[in-house]
C-alpha cells in the first residue's frame, strides 16, 4: 500500500514494551512512521499475557492490548544478551531516525546500547527512554506497570468514596497519559532536528508527565496548603452532578447540571414541577447544599426508565446525560461508528481482529492503521532483507547464531 | 531556540482542552491565549488562590496556560473577528474547543481561514467530534467517562461506578490533539499546506480503558469494577493492598511474564512466615489459568490473598516501597498530592517547578517538565497570563496598531 501519511518518511527503531511505551509508537505508526518494534525470543511482552483476548483464549496472538499497542508496526525477534544481535541493533540505529525504549535504568547501557554509545554509530539519533520514575532518583530501579506509577503520583488515592478506602483508578493509568507526550516529545524532537541536525536523548519519567493530569489539584496543595482528596462523582461547583441507577442490572445513566439552566432543562426533562418549584434547588450553591436529596429525587425517577431512553431525553433537552457504556455499548455506539473508532484488521490465523483506530482525525491525510500488530519475528525477514538490506549468507548466519531465537 | 521556538499558536480554547497549548507553549511555541473580553471561562473554574474566586486567581487557569500570551478580542464582534483574522496570518496553528459550527456560523471555521493561511493547522477539541448523531450532545467530563468506556471499570461494586475526582477528559483529549497537530506540522513541511484536525474526547478517554473497550468485540470477558481491584469473571484480582499506615498498589497477577514477580514475592512472604512451602511453590505462571478453568478453586485463591493481605498489613507504605526498590517486587504506595510534592524522588529530579507570581509577590511550585530534553530543556518562562496582559504588545507591536486604536478598541469592548 503506498504510503502517503504525514510520517511517511520518519523511522523508528523501537526497542519499548509491554504498554505505556508501544502504545507511543502506535499513534507514531498510524500517522505513518516506519516502526521496526524489536520483541525478545526468551522474555514475553507481557501486554501478550493481559486481556483482553480474543475468543476469551489465551494465547501468543491473542491479546487485544498488545495487537491495540502494536498494529501498523514491524516486529522482529532479537535476543539482546546474544552477541551476534549487535551487528543488527548497530544496522537498525544507523537507519533510524529515532530509537525509543522503556526498559528499567541501566538496561540498555548494559547491553552497549545507550545513548553515548548509539550516537556514536548515528550521530543525529534521537533517543527517548520512557520508565516509571526516570532514569535518575532514588526510585529510578523500580520495575513495574502504570498501576503502580498512577498509585505513586497521586491518582489511586484520588478516585472512590471518601467513607471508603480507595476505590482506585481503573488498571495502568499512568500508561494511557504518557503515550501522548511521548510522541509528542519525538515529534518535536524531529522538528528540531530537521531545523538544527542536532538529535538528542530524552529521559521521560511516566509519573512525571502524568502528574500533569492533576495540575490544579498541585497546585491547590503547593499554593493553598489543601490536600485535595477523593470525592465519589460530586464536583465542588456543580449539582446535580453524578452516575443515577436505570432499569436493568448495573445500568447507570451520567447526568451533570452545569449552571442553573440545565437544572431547569433537568426539571422540565423529569416533569417534575415540585423540584422546579423548590427555591432552595433554584441556585447552584442550594443544590450543592441539598445534593443528597437531589440525587434520591432523580435516582428515584431513573430507577424504572431505560438508560438510553434517559439519556435521548435529557440531551434533546440540552442537559449533559449519557448512559454509562461498557465495551458492547461502545462497540454499537452509533458515534465510536461515526467516527470509524473500531477498526478490523486481517489476522494471518484469527481471521478479522478488531482494534482501536487513530482519535484525531486529521481533514487531507487522515491515519490509518495499516496492519495487524506482528507476531513473535513475524517480519525477520522483511527487516533483515528489505530495509537492512542484508544477503542471504548474512541471514542464513545470523539465524544460526540464535539471535533470532 | 527552544524546541518548537519558530512556531506561533493562536489558543481560542474555552475552559476544554488547554493543555493542548501549554504542551506546545512548554517546548517553546509561541502560544498566545485569545479570551473574550473579561477572560475566558477557565478563569471562573476552581479552586482560587486563598479561595477567592477571580479570573487572576483560577488555579485551574494557572495550571493550563504557563509559558502563553494572553489577549482579549471579542469575536462575537465583526471588528473583533477582523483583528484575528490579522492574527492568523502570521499563525502556525490555531487550537479551538468551541462546540461544532459555532467559529463557522462567526466566518472563523477552518475553511474561513485556510484561505487567509492555507499553512494554518487548525486542531478542534470537542466533546464527540465535529460530526455525527452525538455532535450536538450536551457535556461535561462525567458525561465522556461515560460515554468513553473508563467509567464503568472503576468503583465499589455495591455503588455507581466513580470518576477520578480531578476532571480528565479534555486532557486526554489535549494530548492528543498536540500530538496530531504536530504530526500535521511534520507533512506541513513537506506539502506546505495545513489541514483542519478533529479530536472527539470521547474517543481520547477510551483510551483508558486499557483497551478493554475491545473487550466484546473481541469475544472476551467483560471486567466488572470492584473496590480496589477488578473481577474478571467470578474472579476477584486485587490491586490495592492494605498497608499498616495506608495502602499500596501491587502487581499480584500470573502468566509467563507477571507470574515470575509473584513467585518471587511469595518466596519472601515465605521466608517471612507468612505462608508454607506448598503455598509458596505453586505454579504461579499457570495461576490465572488454573482459577480460570476452576483447577484451583477460588476459596483457595482467596485463602492466599489473606495470607498476602497479612504481609503487607504488617509494613508500612514505606517499608514496602523500600522493599520493592531492593527486591524487585511490584509495589508502590498509594500517595496523597502532599506526599506527591513531598517525594524525595520528584526532589532529585529538580521536578517540581517554583514559577513566581509578582502580582502576589510570591512564587509557588508547579508541576515540572514533562520530559528531559538532552539539546532543548523544557523551560518555565513566564507564569500563567492574567486578562489581557499582553493585549499592547501584541496589538501595538505586532499589529502595529496606534495607542488611540488600542484604546479605542478598549473603549468600544472589543478588546
Amino acid at each position: 500500500m503506498p504510503n502517503d501519511l504525514p510520517l511517511k518518511d520518519v523511522k523508528i527503531c523501537d526497542f519499548m514494551w509491554v504498554m505505556a511505551g508501544p502504545a507511543s509508537t502506535r499513534i507514531l505508526a498510524d500517522y505513518g512512521a516506519t516502526v521496526v518494534r524489536i520483541e525478545s525470543p526468551t522474555r514475553v511482552d507481557t501486554a501478550r499475557t493481559l486481556q483482553p483476548y480474543y475468543g476469551n483464549q489465551f494465547g501468543p496472538d491473542s491479546s487485544g492490548l498488545f495487537a491495540n499497542c502494536n498494529a501498523g508496526k514491524f516486529g522482529i525477534s532479537l535476543d539482546l544478551g546474544n552477541p551476534a544481535a549487535r551487528g543488527v541493533v548497530h544496522d537498525l540505529v544507523r537507519w533510524a531516525d529515532v530509537v525509543t525504549e522503556s526498559f528499567s535504568p541501566k538496561a540498555m547501557r548494559a547491553w552497549g546500547f545507550d545513548y553515548e554509545t548509539l550516537r556514536k554509530i548515528n550521530p543525529g539519533v534521537i533517543m527517548l527512554s520512557s520508565c516509571l520514575m526516570g532514569q535518575t532518583g532514588p526510585l529510578a530501579k523500580i520495575a513495574g506497570f502504570g498501576n503502580m506509577a498512577a498509585a505513586i503520583s497521586g491518582f489511586t488515592n484520588l478516585t472512590g468514596w471518601p467513607d471508603r478506602p480507595p476505590s482506585g483508578v481503573f488498571g495502568a493509568y499512568t500508561d494511557y497519559v504518557a503515550p501522548r507526550f511521548t510522541a509528542m516529545a519525538i515529534l518535536a524532537a524531529l522538528d528540531y532536528r530537521r531545523r538544527t541536525g542536532a538529535g538528542q536523548y530524552i529521559d521521560q519519567s511516566q509519573a512525571e508527565c502524568a502528574i500533569h493530569f492533576l495540575g490544579p489539584a498541585i497546585l491547590d496543595y503547593t499554593v493553598n496548603g489543601r490536600v485535595e482528596e477523593r470525592v465519589g462523582n460530586s464536583d465542588t461547583a456543580f449539582a446535580p452532578h453524578g452516575v443515577y441507577p436505570a432499569a436493568g442490572d448495573d445500568n447507570w445513566v451520567a447526568i451533570v447540571c452545569r449552571d442553573d439552566d440545565d437544572w431547569r432543562r433537568l426539571c422540565a426533562a423529569m416533569e417534575d414541577d415540585d423540584l422546579a418549584r423548590n427555591l432552595r434547588y433554584a441556585s447552584a450553591a442550594g443544590r450543592l447544599a441539598h445534593r443528597d436529596a437531589i440525587d434520591s429525587s432523580i435516582a428515584k425517577w431513573s430507577r424504572a426508565l431505560d438508560r438510553g431512553a434517559i439519556q435521548s431525553r435529557l440531551q434533546s433537552h440540552g442537559v449533559p446525560a449519557h448512559q454509562v457504556q461498557n465495551s458492547a455499548d461502545a462497540y454499537a455506539d452509533p458515534q465510536f461508528k461515526h467516527r470509524g473508532h473500531f477498526v478490523a484488521l486481517d489476522h494471518p490465523n484469527l481471521g478479522k481482529f478488531t482494534v482501536e483506530g487513530p482519535r484525531a482525525k486529521l481533514s487531507r491525510t487522515p491515519a490509518a492503521v495499516r496492519r495487524m500488530a506482528p507476531s513473535l519475528g513475524q517480519d525477520n525477514q522483511y527487516v533483515l532483507e528489505t530495509i537492512l538490506r542484508y544477503g542471504e549468507t548474512q541471514i542464513t548466519e545470523l539465524v544460526a547464531s540464535g539471535a533470532l531465537g | 531556540m527552544s524546541i518548537l521556538s519558530p512556531y506561533r499558536v493562536l489558543d481560542l480554547t474555552t475552559e476544554r482542552g488547554l493543555l493542548c497549548g501549554q504542551m506546545l507553549a512548554d517546548m517553546g511555541a509561541d502560544v498566545i491565549k485569545v479570551e473574550p473580553p473579561g477572560g475566558s471561562p477557565a478563569r471562573r473554574v476552581g479552586p482560587f488562590y486563598r479561595d477567592a474566586p477571580h479570573p487572576d486567581r483560577s488555579l485551574y487557569w494557572w495550571a493550563y496556560n504557563r509559558n502563553k500570551r494572553a489577549i482579549t478580542l471579542d469575536l462575537e464582534r465583526a471588528a473583533g473577528r477582523d483583528l484575528l483574522r490579522r492574527l492568523v496570518e502570521r499563525a502556525d496553528f490555531l487550537i479551538e474547543s468551541h462546540n461544532p459550527g459555532h467559529l463557522s456560523q462567526h466566518n472563523l471555521g477552518f475553511a474561513d481561514l485556510a484561505e487567509i493561511n492555507p499553512a494554518l493547522i487548525y486542531v478542534s477539541i470537542t466533546p464527540f467530534g465535529q460530526d455525527g448523531p452525538k455532535a450536538n450532545y450536551a457535556d461535561s467530563d462525567l458525561v465522556i467517562m461515560a460515554a468513553g468506556g473508563p467509567l464503568i471499570l472503576a468503583g465499589d461494586a455495591d455503588r455507581p461506578p466513580v470518576r477520578l475526582s480531578i476532571p480528565q477528559a479534555y486532557l486526554h483529549a489535549s494530548a492528543d490533539a498536540a500530538v496530531a497537530a504536530l504530526a500535521a506540522h511534520h507533512e506541513r513541511m513537506r506539502s506546505g499546506l495545513g489541514q483542519h484536525v478533529d479530536v472527539a474526547a470521547v474517543q481520547s478517554v477510551a483510551m483508558a480503558t486499557q483497551s478493554n473497550t475491545l473487550a466484546a468485540v473481541l469475544g472476551s470477558v467483560e471486567p466488572r469494577r470492584m473496590s480496589g481491584g477488578v473481577k474478571m469473571g467470578p474472579i476477584e484480582i486485587p490491586l490495592v493492598w492494605p498497608a499498616s499506615d495506608g495502602f499500596v498498589a501491587m502487581t499480584f497477577l500470573f502468566g509467563s511474564a507477571l507470574g515470575v514477580f509473584t513467585a518471587r514475592l511469595m518466596h519472601f512472604i515465605c521466608e517471612q512466615g507468612f505462608c508454607d512451602e506448598a503455598t509458596r511453590d505453586k505454579d504461579w505462571i499457570a495461576y490465572g489459568e488454573q482459577l480460570f478453568s476452576g483447577a484451583e478453586p477460588l476459596s483457595e485463591f482467596d485463602r492466599i490473598k489473606e495470607l498476602v493481605r497479612n504481609f503487607t498489613r504488617s509494613h508500612t507504605k514505606a517499608e514496602l516501597l523500600a522493599l520493592a526498590v531492593e527486591r524487585g517486587f511490584l509495589i508502590t504506595p498509594l500517595t496523597t498530592i502532599a506526599e506527591v510534592v513531598e517525594s524525595p524522588q520528584f526532589a532529585s529530579r529538580d521536578y517540581f517547578q517554583s514559577v513566581a507570581h509578582p502580582e502576589f509577590g510570591e512564587s509557588f511550585q508547579y508541576p515540572g517538565p514533562f520530559a528531559k530534553f538532552s539539546a532543548t530543556p523544557i523551560e518555565y518562562r513566564r507564569r500563567p497570563p492574567t486578562v489581557g496582559e499582553h493585549n499592547s504588545e501584541i496589538y501595538r507591536d505586532e499589529l502595529g496598531l496606534s495607542e488611540r486604536e488600542i484604546a479605542d478598541l478598549t473603549r468600544a469592548g472589543i478588546i
